[in-house]
């Protein structure tokens, strides 16, 4: 699991990469990728987000 | 592979000025960008002052300025404003897709090599130590080989940050925005700053392009949780002048306003610009510090191609003539920014309300004793958050 990146609203401003403790995050111009292996979904990039494009995976629980 | 005397990633105004300057010192220099289109997508508001290339002669074409600008307007919460019409606040407001461009091209008319689409992956080492970069051109891994690596990354800053520089960006120390350049917005050829709780810990921006093109931004405090274009839309819907204005383009990114980065250099490695958090702590604005610091790196970086040291120690006289340059300044400002995100909107009001345009000339340019001590005369309540300025 890791955070997800709604390409709809995304407007390729990196912001989420800058933020990223863990460089998790790759802007390859026209896309987010996302390393599952590094990302913690620790959330930084969802708040630093200005389109809101990203969000962290709903936990299941039981 | 591909050899160089230096590889810089980065084709914004502090890569493209770098190369510039260490290609017409001799030096053979590629400058890679993941970007087909160099200068786009913008991430900026594209304000820039008039004194931006620092006394030296660097002849912009008409083209990659939209309008001049002869002062800067600042709003209070209740719509007071202060005009300021000094030479700091005079500038122009630029297209930065054209800017970027030119930039690019005059540092292939020096002899630099341009790659766009060319994204860099990582660091690459030999014996442990830098020794270039790995990326991806067109496609095709290749490795570009070369004793000095320059990250002009920007705000990402991964390269950087795989050297060691503590450019990791924090929430507390960013800023995030949303921008949209619009038509139909009646402008004066003044910038036009708006402080208060429409923008929580930041400012709204309207920047004219043109008599009646602007670009109208918001930054909000990364820490502030606010949802900058959620605020920015409001602030327009309930401005009777955006009424007909309508969005040509949508820009966003989220940019430093903390303190520069710890240390600048390793061996064999260089940050310049935003990558080394070379920002304003006030306005967010980079693109002058950024090509400053891009000079003294390359002209460092020429002399340590010369004696053929690329050493963090001998790097290091970069950091030392930047940081002379411009470290007190920037200290005072981040000062300023941490007791403006205090403010309130009534003290906003009041403040805008009870100075002058000389006195707002003074706070900006550091000076903050005189407009403390007459703001605090007046609203008591003041001196808890302005005490920091007076230090």
């Amino acid at each position: 699991m890791a955070v997800r990146v709604d390409g709809s609203k995304c407007v390729y401003c990196a912001g989420c990469v800058s933020v990223c403790p863990f460089l998790a995050l790759t802007l390859n111009e026209v896309k987010i990728i996302v390393d599952e292996k590094k990302c913690t979904e620790c959330g930084t990039c969802v708040k630093a987000c200005p389109a809101k494009a990203l969000s962290l995976p709903k936990k299941i629980s039981g | 592979m591909e050899e160089y005397d230096a590889v810089v990633v980065g084709a914004g105004p502090a890569g493209t000025t770098f190369a510039a300057e260490a290609a017409s010192r001799g030096m053979s220099v590629v400058v890679i960008d993941k970007k087909k289109e160099l200068g786009s997508p913008v991430r900026c508001g594209e304000g820039i002052g008039i004194d931006f290339s620092s006394g030296r002669k660097l002849e912009l074409p008409r083209s990659c300025i939209a309008s001049d600008i002869e002062g800067a307007l600042m709003f209070s919460p209740n719509g007071k404003s202060i005009k300021l019409t000094t030479p700091q606040t005079k500038g122009h407001v630029l297209e930065r897709k054209i800017f970027d461009k030119f930039l690019a091209m005059e540092a292939g008319r020096k002899g630099a090599h341009i790659l766009p689409r060319t994204m860099a992956t990582g660091l690459l080492k030999e014996n442990g130590k830098i020794a270039g970069v790995k990326a991806v051109s067109f496609g095709e891994e290749i490795e570009f080989k070369a004793p000095l690596v320059v990250s002009a990354e920007g705000m990402e800053a991964k390269l950087a940050r795989e050297a060691g520089i503590d450019a990791l960006a924090t929430l507390y120390d960013v800023d995030t925005c949303y921008e949209y350049e619009m038509v139909n917005v009646p402008c004066e050829p003044f910038i036009e700053i708006y402080f208060g709780s429409a923008a929580p810990r930041g400012y709204v921006w309207v920047f004219p392009k043109g008599k009646d093109v602007a670009n109208v931004g918001i930054g909000v405090g990364g820490s502030s949780g606010a949802d900058p274009k959620k605020c920015l839309d409001e602030w327009i819907a309930r401005n009777p002048r955006m009424k007909k204005a309508e969005i040509i383009e949508v820009k966003a990114g989220i940019i430093s306003v903390g303190a520069p980065v710890k240390k600048m250099v390793a061996d064999n490695f260089m940050a310049v610009g935003t990558s080394a958090h070379q920002v304003d702590p006030v306005h967010g604005g980079g693109i002058a510090l950024a090509m400053k610091a891009a000079r003294i790196a390359a002209e460092v970086a020429a002399k340590a191609h010369s004696a053929r040291d690329f050493s963090e120690k001998t790097l290091s006289a970069y950091e030392t003539q930047w940081r002379a340059a411009e470290s007190r300044k920037l200290e005072k400002r981040l000062l300023l920014r941490k007791v403006l995100e205090k403010l309130s909107d009534d003290d906003f009001n009041a403040v805008i309300g009870m100075i002058d345009s000389q006195d707002l000339e003074k706070l900006l340019s550091g000076d903050f004793k005189p407009i403390v001590t007459k703001v605090v005369a007046k609203r008591p309540s003041i001196l808890k958050v302005a005490t920091a300025l007076l230090g």
